[in-house]
């Protein structure tokens, strides 16, 4: 995956030059940066003539040091930002940031990716960007460990000088599938963990365009895109599966597959009583797609998940219509919404004094609370 | 689960080709009138491969014709109505990037851009300087 223009950028050093001036060296002109912000506005829904700005802002941003830290999950979310092989418009991504400490990508291990990683913090303390896959294991600090540091610690001690946190992937925005119930490691999402802005960038895994389209603004306009009521960017999540659906027409019409052999499926009917949760996810699959564009699973005959969504695991059968409310479907989606809301007002407030009290109350089982005392 | 024969709406026709072309006419007299660029991003619409080709088909291809090798290939041409301009970028795997309409009168990626120029101008003198073989009268005659 990490062709090796890649892995030359792991342990990279701060440099003080623009990043114009240090691609200019490596023969990527400013017309590239044009095209690379072409790409960028599209990806969010920003007007093409946003691209001038973009372009300037990146060839006067200098390296983002990025501390790229692991903890439950499944490296899903590596996976999807690094899909593509090829030298392409995509990739310049990598150029722009140093990627300082990757689990998967380093080529370092043991004490030398430690090294680099305290290094990394040292150099660019409150600048460097923590960026964070998997859910943390708040319920019993032995569950995962990485150097002989719980992840509680390890998160906590790189994010304290950060200058803001991307939780990418469900389980880092919202707990995921660890946290799924009966959430055995007491696993928690990245925001309850942190005073630090955190941008939540769900999705199981997260569109590739949603990830680098987020970096991508922040170096251009050095701030935080806007955010939604779960602390994700609006430019990615703004809308519904449902509200992009090419199969909309079918719902408005009632007509529905009731199985994915009959002739409605074989019809491209919509998919909503065979479990499309599309009305309550919200994420640009049905616009942005996956594969470079090739297609999204409702394209493929499978309604949504809904894995960009707090709680997805939980919501009761991925083959249930919504609307039954068997298993409590309905009710879970709500409370999700309400719990995210929780979620992203907890990104503005110091959240480290409630989060005892919230573990305590639900996370762990009662057999891992007692493992922990 | 089959998924054989599930059509994607891609082969339909919705009117949406007609409201760019009407958004591209506003636009296009705006230049004309007072020289304001704008500009359609193709790829943010819900338009069906039908609606892209007869979008396409409308606007026709005009005069000039520019093949970028940049990072993947872009391609860009000028359609028969001088100022409007298609501009379609490509990325890994030949895939469409980011596409859009642009009404000015040269797209911005077609110019040199002054950072790239100044660039150019020391490599030149370094070059000249450090190898006096290579000399522009020279290889002119
Ligand atoms: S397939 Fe899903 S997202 Fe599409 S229209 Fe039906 S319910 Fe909505």
């Amino acid at each position: 995956m990490a062709d090796n223009n890649r892995n030359s950028q792991l342990h990279g050093k701060p440099v003080s030059r623009t990043l114009g001036e240090a691609l200019a060296e490596r023969g990527v002109s400013r017309r590239s940066f044009l095209k690379f912000a072409s790409y960028t506005a599209s990806i969010l829904a920003l007007p093409p003539t946003a691209a001038t700005a973009i372009a300037e802002g990146l060839a006067t941003a200098r390296r983002q040091s990025v501390i790229w830290l692991s903890f439950q999950e499944c490296t899903g979310c590596t996976e999807s930002i690094t899909r593509a092989s090829s030298p392409s418009i995509e990739d310049l991504i990598f150029d722009f940031i140093s990627l300082d400490y990757h689990h998967t990508l380093q080529n370092a291990a043991g004490d030398a990716a430690e090294h680099a990683r305290m290094q990394a913090m040292e150099e660019n303390k409150g600048e460097y960007l923590v960026v964070v896959d998997g859910s943390i294991p708040a319920g019993n600090n032995g569950y995962s460990t990485i150097a002989g540091m719980s992840n509680v610690e390890m998160f906590e001690e790189t994010a304290e000088h950060a200058k803001a946190v991307i939780a990418v992937g469900t389980c880092a925005a919202f707990g995921g599938i660890p946290a799924a119930r009966p959430n055995p490691t007491g696993a928690v999402p990245v925001s309850e963990l942190t005073d630090k802005p955190v941008i939540n960038i769900s999705g199981c895994p997260p569109i590739p365009e949603a990830m680098t389209g987020t970096i991508a603004y922040l170096l251009s306009f050095a701030g935080i895109p806007e955010l939604d009521h779960l602390g994700r960017p609006q430019a990615f999540f703004g809308e519904a599966i449902h509200d992009r659906c090419y199969r909309r027409p079918f719902y408005e019409k009632g007509m529905f597959a009731k199985s994915f052999d009959d002739q409605g499926a074989r019809q491209g009917w919509c998919l909503y009583e065979v479990g499309c949760k599309g009305p309550v996810t919200y994420n640009a699959c049905a616009t942005l797609k996956w594969n470079q564009g090739v297609s999204f699973p409702i394209q493929s005959g499978h309604g949504c998940l809904g894995c960009s969504e707090p709680g997805f695991w939980d919501f009761g059968g991925f083959y249930k219509p919504l609307a039954t409310g068997k298993d409590d479907t309905l009710k879970y989606a709500a409370g999700a919404a309400v719990a995210g809301a929780a979620i992203g007002a907890a990104s503005a407030v110091s959240v480290r004094s409630k989060r005892k009290k919230l573990l305590e109350a639900n996370a762990a089982p009662q057999a891992i609370k007692e493992e922990a005392e | 689960m089959t998924n054989a024969a599930a059509p994607c709406q891609t082969e339909n026709v919705t009117g949406m080709a007609r409201s760019v072309l009407s958004e591209i006419s506003g636009m296009l007299q705006a230049l004309a009138n007072n020289e304001t660029a704008g500009s359609v991003d193709l790829r943010s619409l819900p338009l069906t491969q039908a609606d892209r080709r007869q979008l396409e088909d409308a606007l026709g291809r005009g005069e000039v014709a520019v093949e970028l090798e940049l990072a993947g290939r872009s391609s860009i041409w000028e359609t028969r109505y001088a100022g409007v301009w298609w501009i379609r970028h490509r990325g890994a795997q030949e895939k469409v990037s980011s596409e859009e309409i642009s009404v000015c009168r040269v797209p911005d990626i077609l110019t040199s851009q002054p950072a790239d120029i100044t660039a150019a101008a020391l490599r030149l003198q370094q070059e000249l300087s450090q190898n006096p073989s290579i000399h522009p009268e020279a290889s002119d005659g």
